[in-house]
């Protein structure tokens, strides 16, 4: 879909692009086999989200979240009274490891790519709108986000997350998303800007098309590339950013287990150094989880850039 | 052991953080029949004969500094009162109910004529040879009554001496009711004569300022006065000889005290933070450790070469129901026969649903007990072993909440009001240690399984400041919550539920409990027999109305190297501690 843009500057690259479609998804596709780390790194996350989304159907989650003070920090492999095996032992409330990873992950993921969704969303549009606009109206909305981008939004969020009385998995993304999504209009306004300059919709404008068919018809799908590019690495930081907040104590509440709160418990000293099997998938998931969609998404970035493509 | 001796009552506050211990199973082959029992000794089992020439040293584990204020009339710390003690000798004793008993000074009390006896031991002399007199008692008592003194002391038991207001106020110029006899015998008059004056931490002063230090510096100056905090003259085994602010402290042996010479050449305190205490111990660094967070017990409880002391404190944990409010206009407790947990059966349902016993043995590893009533065991004459208190009975709960008419109506597995609405309990509960989140999450858990809809105030665990803020204030957000008390030496709880207790959380008032409240403060309970007797009178009609429901005792344990002899942690010794203290090896 970049070629459309380079359709109408440069000559010479149009005709090749004509003799050879580089249409998105085998551009893609033909990066990734290039690319053996990123296939790798693709096949894991896959794994990863079949797993957690999967094994979150088949649990159920009041029979992993019940208090079992009875088995309390079991060893990998120890069995309870009833026989239940702890394929990972449990934790300090006697929960099972194993389980609270499932739901742990799934809802750690959940809550990163609602984020991005929703972040993705608000920050296009803006985006959009600013930067073809410009003028007057690229100036309010560009002060408003600047300064919701001067809040220290870490803070913010914390508190907000204090005083917000019974919150949830949905009140969580709904706060975060609230401040998150100024970088992505700011990004895409920039985008916008530079592509709105061009003669195709210059040209566009001169043949009387309404502005927002410009918008979403003419201007959307050559900023696309960016917005994939930057969905995936989102993804990461935002995953990055629940399991933190959680981590700290400001996140999920306790009967929904995140990734964040697994790995709160290597707060205890106790835990850290004598109980490993507590805190430690959930880190490792953590790291695999953020290394794959990490090279996903460069692998995503390079396939919608000429220069850096592998194949 | 002076810095328990508390007058009044405090909020427990970190109270769970204090006490949070985790498990780990010991044994893997069978770890859930295991009994997690404790039979601390609260002495150490060495016995054998202290060697000469040897330096003890002692860590205060501990994530404050202390502020280095050595005198009791203006230290408001309890880390300073702790660096303090092998200097600061109380002039009492305590027995096995912490009433007070002759130590340094013999005690008489008169109540016919609501007096007490003061006589100092002929040999009672400061670490500077001078000796202890009848006048050093009067001075201390005119330092806290004095005009210019603003620390805590000047309370409700201190001016209950006669004639003491009138000196504060400046329209006498001596306290009426201290009389001297003669340079080593004092008499205090008292307004009215109460149980609780027989107990530590009562209206009997166990400090004494030496008047020769002191006279010439203004009551306002003295705190910061290299009196107070550079070398402190005191009659207790050890002196202070130098002090290095925030870390430690050191003593040497008085010379001029009363017994026999101590046994140690020196005594090093030092300040341990709480986070390299367990390293430490394993490095074997400090012959006691002082203040050690139980949260991790399993990790130095079988360090080699040390002994782990320990004994219940003077503290319990609770269920309270908010039950009204507080009338600040009338400074009284009002209570709302129509507040949601006015219902006894539903309260005493909330008891029996939950498992203490387990709490105690699982989650806490042991170093809490099951508590059956308000009384804690520490005052062993009052407390009644045999009374049984609150059990994990869930059928019982369950007969006793059908009874209510708490029944579950549309069948989804929770019971409904009477009236049939929906019927949601809010719990509040306190943010503190590891183990505050899964102790919350089972008692929500315990009582879902007898079909009542717990949840937590506000969705999580509250802050620890917040919390007591929230009670105070009788937040309508808060059904239910879970705290604790420290009751210090003196068992009448009076302050803590009584009608114009501002520290009756519950709110709950009524007639028969006000009745039995006063009992206990009445001239009759100066009986042993008769205060036992009430003490569980009023105990019965607490466990009936259930507007507490006390859950857990807890331990306090104190790691000890095998090598130190005479440590002792009992509150009711015959004599000071420190006086035994000795060590047997040279190594640890």
């Amino acid at each position: 879909m970049g070629g459309l843009s380079r359709m109408s500057t440069e000559q010479t690259e149009q005709q090749e692009a004509v003799s050879i479609p580089p249409t998105g998804i085998r551009m893609i596709a033909r990066e990734f086999k290039k690319d053996k780390l990123a296939m790798f790194s693709l096949t894991v996350l896959i794994f990863i989200l079949l797993f957690a989304f999967i094994g979150a159907m088949i649990l159920d989650q009041d029979v992993v979240t019940k208090i079992n003070i009875l088995d309390r920090f079991a060893r990998p492999g120890d069995s309870s009274m009833t026989g239940h095996k702890y394929l990972l032992g449990t934790d300090e409330g006697g929960r099972d490891i194993f389980g609270l990873l499932v739901f742990g992950a799934r809802n750690s993921i959940f809550i990163g790519f609602s984020i991005t969704i929703i972040t993705s969303i608000i920050g296009v549009f803006v985006g959009l709108i600013a930067g073809y606009y410009g003028g007057i109206i690229d100036s309010i909305i560009m002060r408003i986000v600047d300064f919701i981008m001067i809040l220290p939004i870490m803070l913010i969020i914390i508190v907000l997350v204090t005083i917000v009385p019974r919150y949830n998995a949905l009140t969580l993304v709904w706060i975060m998303s609230a401040f998150y999504w100024v970088g992505k209009a700011r990004l895409f306004r920039a985008k916008t800007l530079s592509e709105s300059r061009r003669d195709y919709i210059s040209a566009s404008k001169t043949l009387g098309s309404s502005n927002f068919k410009i918008i979403f018809r003419e201007l959307l799908p050559n900023v696309s590339s960016l917005i994939i590019t930057n969905l995936t690495m989102n993804f990461a930081a935002n995953i990055g950013i629940e399991t933190s907040l959680t981590f700290l104590g400001f996140g999920l509440p306790s009967k929904t287990p995140s990734l964040g709160t697994l790995t709160a418990y290597a707060n205890n000293s106790e835990t850290l150094a004598n109980r490993p099997w507590t805190w430690v998938p959930a880190a490792l998931l953590i790291l695999v989880l953020m290394l794959s969609i990490n090279y996903v998404g460069q692998a995503l970035r390079r396939s919608s850039d000429a220069r850096q493509r592998l194949g | 052991m002076k810095k328990k001796i508390v007058s009044g009552l405090i909020t427990v506050a970190g109270f769970s953080l204090i006490l949070a211990a985790c498990s780990n199973k010991i044994d893997e082959t069978q770890p859930t029949e295991e009994k997690k029992e404790h039979k601390f000794s609260p002495a150490v089992k060495n016995k054998g004969e202290a060697i000469t020439g040897q330096t003890l040293e002692i860590a205060q584990v501990s994530s404050n500094d202390f502020t280095g204020v050595f005198s009791r009339t203006f230290a408001t710390n309890a880390l300073d009162s702790s660096f303090f003690e092998p200097a600061d000798e109380p002039l009492f004793t305590y027995d096995e109910d912490l009433r007070v008993r002759d130590g340094a000074a013999a005690i008489k009390f008169d109540e016919k004529q609501k007096q007490v006896h003061l006589t100092l031991r002929d040999n009672l002399k400061w670490n500077d040879g001078e000796e202890v007199t009848a006048d050093d008692i009067i001075f201390t008592y005119e330092i806290i009554a004095d005009k210019d003194y603003n620390g805590v002391r000047y309370n409700n038991n201190i001016r209950n001496i006669v004639g003491i207001e009138e000196f504060h106020d400046g329209k006498a110029v001596t306290i009426s009711g201290i009389e001297k006899i003669n340079d080593k015998e004092v008499v205090i008059t008292y307004k009215e004569f109460t149980p609780s004056m027989l107990q530590g931490g009562g209206s009997v002063w166990s400090s004494v300022m030496p008047k020769h230090v002191f006279e010439d510096i203004p009551v306002k100056d003295m705190e910061a006065s290299d009196a107070v905090r550079k070398n402190p003259v005191t009659f207790g085994p050890y002196y202070v000889s130098k002090v290095i602010p925030g870390e430690s402290v050191e003593f040497l042996p008085n010379k001029y005290y009363y017994g026999e010479q101590p046994k140690l050449d020196k005594i090093v305190m030092k300040k341990v933070p709480t986070a390299s205490a367990t390293a430490s111990i394993a490095a074997k660094e400090y012959d006691i450790y002082v203040g050690m967070q139980t949260a991790e017990y399993t990790s130095w409880q079988n360090s080699e070469g040390y002994d782990i002391l320990g004994q219940q404190q003077t503290s319990y944990s609770y269920i309270g129901f908010k039950l009204g409010h507080w009338d600040a206009e009338a400074s009284k407790n009002k209570y709302n026969p129509e507040a949601k947990m006015a219902n006894k059966e539903l309260r005493q349902a909330i008891g029996y649903a939950i498992d203490n016993e387990t709490i105690a043995t699982q989650l806490y590893n042991g170093l809490q007990v099951r508590a059956n009533s308000l009384i804690v065991p520490a005052f062993t004459s009052l407390h009644d072993d045999t009374f049984e208190g609150f059990t994990y009975n869930p059928e019982k709960a369950n007969e006793l909440l059908d009874q209510a008419g708490y029944k579950d109506i549309n069948d989804d597995g929770i019971r409904e009001d009477p009236e049939g609405n929906p019927f949601k309990i809010n719990f509040a509960f306190r943010d503190g240690g590891d183990t505050a989140q899964a102790l919350a999450e089972y008692y929500i858990q315990q009582w879902s399984e007898v079909g009542l809809d717990v949840e937590l105030t506000s969705g999580r665990l509250i802050e620890v400041n917040s919390f007591y803020e929230m009670l105070e204030n009788d937040d309508p957000k808060i059904d239910m919550y879970q705290a604790g008390w420290s009751t210090g030496f003196d068992p009448n709880p009076t302050g803590l539920y009584s009608e114009n207790g501002a520290f009756n959380y519950t709110r709950f008032v009524s007639e028969k409990n006000e009745e039995l409240l006063n009992a206990l403060s009445s001239t009759e309970a100066l009986d042993p027999a008769k205060a036992k007797q009430l003490y569980s009178d009023w105990q019965a009609y607490v466990f009936d109305e259930a507007y507490v429901i006390p859950t857990t005792y807890a331990y306090e344990v104190v790691p000890v190297s095998d090598r130190v002899t005479g440590y002792d942690i009992s509150r009711d010794l015959d004599h000071y501690v420190y006086a035994d203290l000795g060590v047997t090896a040279e190594k640890r």
